[in-house]
């Protein structure tokens, strides 16, 4: 069920190729609303065991996936996206067979990256998504787009190469007999069992761990992105098809936060706990720096994408704090903000379909749009950490965490959740309040389709703001699990 | 008096002489029969070597690690793999001058004379068991492929055959005199002879008691300074063949002036035969020699920097090639310094997988190019909504050779970089990496240009697609994606520690 979860989008990218035109639609949308049945499963059986088969015996190369606690959260969420993202790529998009085609392309590299529990396999799949990210960018973006994919491209694969060197160095400074995160028996031909180590078993010596884990931090912290690695982020959304569903795919894809976490935490204890103050204050800077320069924008776009990095400066900082509370609201933002924030890029989407621009200071939407206005606002709530709804809970926590580790550093972050007001109600204020211009075309309320593509999201970040058991039953043991293996590395002295 | 007759022994040498035999036949049979004939005969020809280097015809060369000529020619498992590398580049050369070699002005029999020479060549250099072989091999590659970049009748195919003649014969004499040199040192040609007494002179406690030890006192300290520079002379005079800089300054010239078809075959097939050379020399006759390691790892460091800056300043897609071509030697040439069990089937892994995917895409520039001068990157905007077979199949190779997961590419790197860092050349791998994102950069734009949406008219050539050219591009990517996916395929062959301890010596 796993595999065919990974997989099956993949096929289905393939199928739509193939299958002639009318078909199409109904192909992605069937596959991806599959895959999301599909996680839901394995949800309700509580996540998948570890599968482990030989990949590149020779190399000790493995294929090793398994789905469950943060990795099976995060999965459900992108196939959700995912469906959502495919669902207004065919209403709004002409001829939308090979956007479909990329959009699933992509779903099984961010599957892949969740499932993954074998640091060759995991930069396998984390560049197997950038591929289609990048094709969406060249087919579908705006005219600067060539600046923006290579600005993307170079930054991402200067990281992910750096990355790989430390993959290497992992598995050749501990000594483990093969990158797999978790050792497992295999049985050799004379029917012995052997066992063979995983890299969490053997712990790199310092002060090589520091080395190689600041060349898998680089990789991480372009993707998370972390200032000063942030600079691709911006024009990456705003070159980007105007309809916004390839800004949702690429907000599932900072997958930073998450790479720190399942495989960073438990392989360089030693480097992540030296390193703390120093990366906790990088992401404090990140979170207000990025709110800042959000107040600034007068691009829906360039603003939703500084949002998202200033919610990434709290996910880094939760992370870095290696405290159980912050990591958990860490995660818990990180899973959740692929909602509002992706739902958010597509109203961008439908604002852009009606009046033909993103710039923030249209003004008067709300008077024949107030639906849309009403959901967008909602959305905006979620994102800015309105109790009640699904970003409190993460930031709260986060915070909350952050504060036990190093307060100074946690307070400056705090003060990212006015600015985040100042930005978000502003921007939505001129927007959508305000005056009318005078000629200004008719603007459609939602209708059909669009009521589901902003509603579930929200219905989703609103049950999750409330009713949160669900999703910690996931986070809370894998936390626990992880930052177990960092405490047993470091001596029971986290 | 007593006469012992040479080990001649043809069964080793099968594979080449098939080659041969299909030169022979094209200089004779031009005269009676199309070229097309003698094209297909000499396809067929390479099918058979290919598939005598195989198990699977019954007579096959494979794990049975023959040799012949007192060890002058070992055919075992490591030429075999090669070998194969050589023969599958020759057939996608072939393939695609059969559409190509008309529009080029090359389509005459001498061409395929010529080039089934080369092969022999190359394939001699693989199957050499000593330096004069693998002398012979290299100078019957370097002349038929002298005449092959100038056989074309225009000016910039004769300034670029000139220019690769003239600095080829450069390198071929540094080779030699650094071959004298470490006759000088060792008293052998042969390579196991070489590694023994290399191991000998440096681990004079390893000598066996009842050698002879006059010989081996006298070598001891005299001849090191003279071993050392026959190992770096021909490690210059190699450099000029694979391309390493600074001695790469012919490779842009030649690869954009030749023709097309024969770019193809001169970076893929030429370029893993000196590999092959250097694996031969450099991993089994010299692998204990001392210095050589220290001198490569810089001409790979100015390789890797000079090759990538140079392409990402390229406007010429088929000059882009060629420049890219130079900063695969880096990568490639990285596998060398590490122990062999490690870096040889690395070496071979990516040979495989290099020759793939420069193959197809020297393929597609030779479809769709309107002239010899290939295609400017500008052209290949939109190509996706022209010939999106093309399109797809360049994006992939593109990829691949851009070292992204999951082609072929991403594992012939991933191998190079365990290789070198494995061996203590982690500034190295680090350097590699930086300058692998420059080269991410390189390959992505044209890749990215072929699916924007254009509305100027097209500006290839109309007629660009023909079966064998478009048989070579699929057989290309279907390699570049199952490699990658499965690299296990070919991998689990080389990496065999066994094949590679013979190699270096040991064990003899």
């Amino acid at each position: 069920m796993m595999h065919l979860m990974i997989f099956l989008p993949l096929l289905a990218a393939l199928l739509v190729m193939v299958v002639p035109n009318k078909w199409r639609e109904e192909v992605a949308i069937g596959s991806t609303l599959l895959t999301l049945g599909l996680g839901l499963a394995i949800w309700l059986s509580g996540g998948t065991g570890a599968y482990v088969r030989d990949w590149v015996a020779p190399l000790g190369i493995t294929y090793s996936v398994q789905l469950n606690g943060v990795s099976l959260i995060f999965a459900v969420i992108t196939a959700f996206m995912t469906f959502i993202a495919a669902l207004y790529a065919v209403k709004r998009i002409p001829n939308p067979g090979t956007m479909l085609g990329l959009i699933l392309a992509m779903e099984t590299g961010l599957l892949g990256i969740f499932a993954s529990r074998d640091l060759v396999l995991f930069y396998v799949f984390f560049e197997w998504a950038l591929i289609p990210a990048l094709m969406m960018l060249a087919i579908y973006g705006g005219p600067s787009r060539m600046k923006a994919l290579v600005k993307f491209a170079a930054f991402t694969l200067f990281g992910s190469l750096l990355m790989l060197l430390s993959i290497i160095g992992v598995k050749y400074y501990s000594g483990a007999d093969t990158f797999a995160l978790y050792g497992f028996d295999v049985r050799l031909a004379d029917g012995t069992l052997r066992h063979l180590s995983g890299l969490t078993e053997r712990v790199v010596p310092q002060p090589v761990q520091n080395w190689l884990f600041l060349g898998f931090l680089l990789a991480m912290a372009v993707k998370l992105p972390l200032w000063p690695l942030h600079a691709w982020l911006p024009d990456f959304h705003e070159q980007n098809h105007p309809s916004g569903v390839p800004d949702v795919m690429g907000t599932l894809y900072k997958v930073g936060g998450y790479g720190l976490f399942i495989f960073a935490m438990p392989l360089f204890p030693n480097a992540m706990h030296d390193f703390r103050p120093v990366l906790m204050g990088l992401a404090a800077f990140t979170a207000l720096y990025a709110a800042w320069i959000a107040f600034s924008q007068q691009n829906w776009k360039r603003l939703l994408a500084y949002a998202g990095l200033s919610h990434m400066g709290f996910v880094a900082l939760g992370i870095f704090s290696l405290n159980e509370t912050a990591i958990i609201g860490a995660m818990y933002l990180l899973a959740f903000q692929n909602l509002y924030t992706g739902a958010l890029f597509l109203s961008v989407g439908m604002l852009q379909e009606r009046i033909g621009s993103v710039d923030t200071r249209v003004g008067g939407v709300m008077t024949q749009a107030g639906a849309m206005g009403g959901l967008t606002m909602a959305l905006w709530f979620a994102s800015i950490a309105v109790p009640g709804l699904a970003g409190f809970i993460g930031e709260f926590s986060v915070l909350l965490g952050a504060y036990q580790v190093q307060p100074w550093i946690t307070a400056v972050a705090a003060l990212t959740v006015i600015a985040a007001a100042a930005y978000a109600l502003t921007a939505f204020q001129t927007t959508f309040w305000q005056a009318r211009p005078l000629g200004a075309v008719a603007t459609r309320d939602l209708h059909g389709l669009e009521w589901f593509v902003l509603g579930l999201p929200l219905a989703l970040a609103i049950f999750f703001g409330v009713y949160t058991l669900p999703a910690l039953n996931l986070i809370q043991p894998a936390v626990q699990n992880v930052l177990g293996l960092a405490a047993r590395a470091l001596g029971g002295n986290p | 008096m007593t006469y012992t007759l040479p080990d001649v022994n043809f069964l080793p040498l099968m594979p080449i002489l098939f080659v041969l035999l299909g030169a022979i036949v094209s200089t004779v049979g031009g005269f009676n029969t199309s070229r097309r004939n003698v094209t297909w005969f000499n396809i067929a020809m390479l099918v058979l070597a290919g598939l005598s280097m195989t198990s699977l015809l019954g007579f096959g060369l494979w794990n049975r690690d023959l040799s012949a000529f007192n060890g002058g020619v070992r055919a075992d498992n490591v030429a075999l793999m090669i070998g194969g590398v050589i023969v599958l580049g020759s057939i996608m050369s072939l393939l695609v001058s059969l559409d190509t070699a008309w529009r080029a002005r090359v389509s005459f029999p001498e061409f395929d004379a010529m080039l089934m020479y080369a092969i022999t060549g190359c394939l001699l250099i693989a199957f050499s068991g000593d330096l004069i072989v693998m002398l012979i091999g290299l100078e019957i590659m370097s002349l038929a492929g002298y005449v092959l970049a100038t056989l074309q009748d225009s000016r910039r195919s004769e300034e670029s055959g000139l220019k690769y003649f003239l600095l080829g014969s450069a390198g071929s004499a540094i080779l030699i005199y650094g071959i004298a040199f470490l006759y000088g040192a060792t008293g052998s040609f042969n390579y196991a002879g070489i590694a023994g007494r290399v191991a000998e002179v440096l681990n004079p406690a390893t000598v066996n008691a009842a050698a002879d030890a006059a010989t081996t006192v006298a070598l001891a300290p005299n001849n090191m300074g003279i071993l050392v520079a026959g190992a770096l002379l021909i490690l210059a005079g190699f450099s000029f063949k694979v391309a390493l800089a600074p001695f790469h300054q012919w490779t842009p010239d030649v690869y954009s002036g030749a023709p097309t078809s024969i770019s193809l075959f001169l970076s893929t097939v030429v370029k893993v035969a000196a590999f092959a050379g250097m694996l031969r020399v450099f991993s089994g006759a010299l692998v204990d020699a001392p210095a050589w390691h220290s001198v490569l790892q810089w001409l790979i460091a100015a390789t890797l920097i000079i090759g990538n800056m140079a392409a990402y300043f390229q406007t010429n897609f088929k000059r882009l090639m060629a420049y890219s071509a130079i900063a695969h030697t880096g990568f490639l040439a990285m596998c060398l310094l590490a122990q062999p069990s490690a870096g040889g089937p690395a070496l071979v892994y990516y040979l495989l997988t290099y020759t793939l995917m420069s193959g197809v895409a020297f393929a597609i520039i030779a479809a769709l190019q309107r002239n010899e001068s290939g295609l400017s990157i500008g052209d290949m905007r939109g190509l996706f909504y022209r010939h999106p077979a093309y399109a797809v199949a360049l994006a992939i190779c593109l990829a691949s050779l851009a070292g992204l997961p999951p082609f072929a590419g991403f594992f012939g790197k991933y191998l190079a970089f365990q290789a070198a860092f494995q061996n203590g050349y982690q500034w190295l791998t680090v350097l590699a990496a930086i300058t692998s994102v420059i080269s991410l950069v390189y390959y992505l734009r044209p890749a990215m240009l072929m699916f924007m949406p254009d509305r100027t008219p097209a500006r290839e050539y109309a007629h660009g697609q023909r079966p064998p050219t478009n048989a070579t591009v699929l057989l290309g990517v279907l390699g570049v994606i199952l490699l990658g996916l499965i690299p296990s395929l070919w991998y689990n062959f080389a990496a065999n520690p066994g094949i590679w301890r013979l190699l270096a010596g040991i064990g003899q």
